[in-house]
């Protein structure tokens, strides 16, 4: 009833092609959209951006750059914590070189630095597959990070050994640092996850993306059908590390406000693989479903004792809260090994046939 | 047992109930909000509990004796952060609104929190740990770290190894075993301009996060080095490990010496005998008979009100606990005098923190005489810079060995300038208190 594609034809390749073949995905991603964009700025308080909405978009877009790695090009890795901290980093560097440097160029800059780092450590790639692969990228993982304590320069020679984001302003407002209103930031952290999200879409949907799905399913058969697996590897390597060095200069300059390197460690990459495996591989809409289960509901779980006034302490509170996490994760694995968003996908192919399945 | 369990739960129920029902109803009430970051969860639980549980049970006797402070209920609250920087920040966000005071528990949290105290104005509480230039208040407005920095620790401690004489470390070697975080990174910049000034040979050895409980390659490198001196600025599970190591490696225990964060009981509980000698420098003693610690027994732990450990009591880290949620209590006491109002907000208790004045006489009248140093604060003075003991492992407990030490502010002093105002410039722009003229 809701989902009824009866009536809707399509006269054109171009129709057939089209981001959205059924209208009523596209309301829903209208829907969703004026949501984000409208009804949730107007209604949040700054605890709900700061602790909600901004980790969100930002984990969502982490796991959208390892999913271009792992879900599309078949390359899995454990690097993604550290290639978010070169983004983090190399935004550091340009900023405090360069202080009359826009935030946004200094953003878009700094996930070319990833880009790079990522593009070296994905070199094993062209000779090894699978989990040997995990391994090396295990080994980027630890060196960065090890980079990111020892090398002093990166940090400017603080005592502390941490990176503090200053305040930046675009257009005489504070977008960046302590003096930013959240939902400046959370409008800035949007939009560019929107923008990079619209062009994963695209990419993936075209000519590069199906060569990283050859290569993916079977890269013997996608070599003999002419396709350079050196250079699909690397591009896969390369537009994941600049989206996921993106994801980590926004994590810590609209979001953290600081950063020490042991914030940039395995659990970090782990964090985001699992929303990757979670949300489902492969999958544009699943980062977003998986950022959802696990970042936003052990925060929404931890705010229940106290909102209906529930006799538990914070801390047992939080080991209740690990559990139920835990076995939800377990719960929607079982229920559907593909991941939320195959799960979204069978619902929907369900009320398109609703109420009359055959 | 079980009784006690559903006690032991229902206190901070009520709390959060206090708190679920909104600022309204605790205005109402007269009480005033002050919330904790606590850790009880998490790789440092077993160092954090015994702290938080101090903190908790100071704020219950004083509700349980006295009804409050000046008539004005506490209504104390924890939330819970793992000693996780991501849980830090959250909580901050969630209890900048109500609380009073920020108390961040974790150097990584602080120096999240500590840009944007300027902007929510909300004072942040880092006693005895945090970023040792926050002793600059003209810099730091809402920063406290009460009532000693690390600096201040590190100097006293290199006065108490070379016995009141700098001169005689001449040509000695002092090593720095520390955790490879900013928190252990702390003293290094101090201890070099001592080496530099007094010419003893200065080296760091850093212990990474994931190597704490195995430091055998840094005790290997300790053993061929020969220092005359170690010095620890351990953490959790990093204490144990340390002493375990010196014991098996036979380094005299005597010459290993920890900072305030380094002498917590239960660690050394699990080294015991081999940990004998062993001393660390501390701005709290423990004393279990004095009037504050016994009227804690009375009206929190025999009363029931709350739980703690067996043998906890006497534990440095709970005492320590107590004197923590003192300074704030002392805060708000100031504070409700000078602005003449029962519930000070965020801002009275910053005027209330700079004016400290904790004398012989006031520590006495509060039941905590020669539990801690007399120290006072000002608007250009954040720290106190009270000094501290040499306590010393002996197989069962800590005890004192030393009279209260002083550090040497002038050592300290100008590193504090410098180092606040590097700060400052790299988070330009930066408010700085020019109505301070001290």
């Amino acid at each position: 009833m809701l989902y009824r594609t009866v009536g809707q034809f399509k006269t054109s390749y171009h129709a057939d092609h089209a981001l959205f073949p059924v209208k009523q995905d596209a309301w829903l991603l209208g829907l969703i959209l004026l949501l984000a964009f409208v009804v949730l700025p107007a209604t949040a308080n700054e605890f709900v951006f700061k602790a909600l909405l901004i980790p969100v978009l930002i984990y969502a877009l982490a796991s959208l750059g390892l999913n271009i790695l792992t879900g599309y090009a078949g390359q899995l890795s454990l690097g993604t914590g550290a290639f978010m901290g070169v983004g983090a980093y190399a935004c550091y560097k340009l900023i405090t070189i360069f202080p009359e440097m826009n935030i946004v160029v200094a953003i878009a800059l700094s996930g070319f630095f990833s880009a790079a780092v990522g593009m070296a450590f994905g070199l094993p790639s062209l000779r090894i597959k699978g989990f040997y692969l995990a391994i090396a990228t295990l080994a980027a993982q630890f060196f960065l990070v090890w980079l990111f304590e020892k090398w002093a320069w990166l940090y400017n020679y603080n005592s502390s050994g941490a990176i503090q984001v200053p305040t930046l302003t675009m257009f005489g407002i504070p977008v960046v640092g302590p003096n930013a209103t959240a939902i400046v930031q959370y409008y800035f952290v949007l939009v560019v996850v929107c923008l990079i999200t619209w062009f994963s879409i695209n990419i993936t949907r075209g000519r590069i993306g199906r060569i990283w799905k050859a290569v993916r399913d079977m890269d013997i058969a996608a070599e003999l059908v002419g396709i350079n697996l050196m250079k699909a590897k690397l591009s896969a390597f390369a537009v994941s590390s600049y989206i996921v060095g993106i994801a980590g200069a926004l994590f810590v300059f609209l979001w953290r406000g600081a950063a020490e390197p042991v914030l940039f460690d395995i659990q970090l990459s782990f964090r985001v693989l699992f929303i990757v495996i979670i949300g489902g591989m492969g999958s544009i809409l699943g980062n977003y479903l998986g950022a959802i289960l696990i970042v936003a509901l052990p925060v929404i779980i931890s705010a229940v004792p106290r909102a209906f006034g529930l006799p538990i302490g914070s801390a047992m509170a939080e080991h209740l809260n690990t559990m139920i996490v835990g076995a939800t994760i377990i719960g929607f694995l079982i229920l559907e090994p593909h991941g939320l968003a195959r799960l979204w996908a069978i619902a929907r192919e369900k009320l398109i046939i609703w109420p009359f399945p055959h | 047992m079980k009784k006690n369990l559903i006690r032991y739960a229902l206190l901070p129920a009520a709390l959060a109930l206090a708190t679920a029902f909104g600022g309204a109803a605790a205005f109402a009430e007269d009480s005033i909000n002050v919330t904790n970051l606590s850790y009880r969860t998490g790789p440092f639980a077993a160092t954090g509990t015994p702290i938080m549980n101090g903190q908790r049970d100071y704020m219950i006797m004083l509700n349980e004796r006295d009804g409050g402070i000046n008539g004005v209920k506490i209504s104390y609250d924890e939330c819970e952060t793992g000693y996780n920087t991501e849980k830090g920040a959250e909580c901050y966000e969630k209890t900048k609104a109500s609380s009073i005071v920020t108390q961040p528990w974790s150097t990584g949290i602080t120096l999240q929190v500590l840009p944007k105290s300027n902007v929510d104005k909300i004072p942040i509480l880092a006693p005895g740990y945090g970023f040792s230039p926050m002793a600059d208040g003209k810099v730091f407005q809402w920063a406290f770290n009460p009532p000693a920095s690390y600096w201040d620790g590190a100097s006293m401690i290199l006065k108490n190894i070379s016995e009141g004489n700098l001169e005689s470390l001449k040509g000695k070697k002092v090593v720095l075993l520390h955790l490879d975080a900013p928190y252990g990174k702390e003293p290094i910049p101090l201890l070099q301009a001592y080496a530099e000034k007094y010419g003893f040979t200065f080296l760091p050895i850093p212990v990474g996060v994931k190597e704490m409980q195995n430091q055998s390659a840094q005790w290997l490198q300790i053993r061929r080095e020969r220092p005359d001196f170690v010095l620890m600025w351990g953490w959790g599970a990093m204490n144990v490990g340390a002493v375990t190591e010196a014991a098996k490696t036979k380094f005299p225990m005597d010459k290993f010496i920890g900072i305030w964060w380094s002498s917590h009981d239960g660690d050394m509980k699990s080294v015991g005998e081999a940990g004998k000698g062993y001393r660390a420098i501390s701005w709290s003693l423990p004393h279990s008979e004095s009037p504050v610690m016994q009227d804690i027994k009375k009206y929190v732990l025999d009363a029931k009100k709350a739980e703690i450990g067996e043998g906890e009591f006497d534990w440095v880290f709970y005492q320590r606990g107590v004197l923590i949620s003192m300074f704030t209590v002392e805060g708000i006491r100031a504070a409700q005098e000078h602005f003449d109002t029962k519930v000070v907000n965020a801002e009275q208790l910053r005027w209330g923190l700079e004016n400290l004045k904790l004398d012989e006489a006031r520590l006495k009248e509060i039941g905590m005489d020669g539990m801690i140093g007399p120290f006072s604060t000002s608007c250009s003075n954040h720290a106190g810079h009270a000094g501290a003991w040499m306590l010393q492992w002996d197989g069962a407990k800590f005890v004192k060995v030393s009279d209260l030490l002083q550090a040497d502010q002038d050592m300290i002093a100008p590193l504090v300038e410098t180092e606040a105002k590097k700060y400052a410039d790299a988070n330009a722009p930066w408010p700085i208190n020019e109505e301070c003229k001290m």
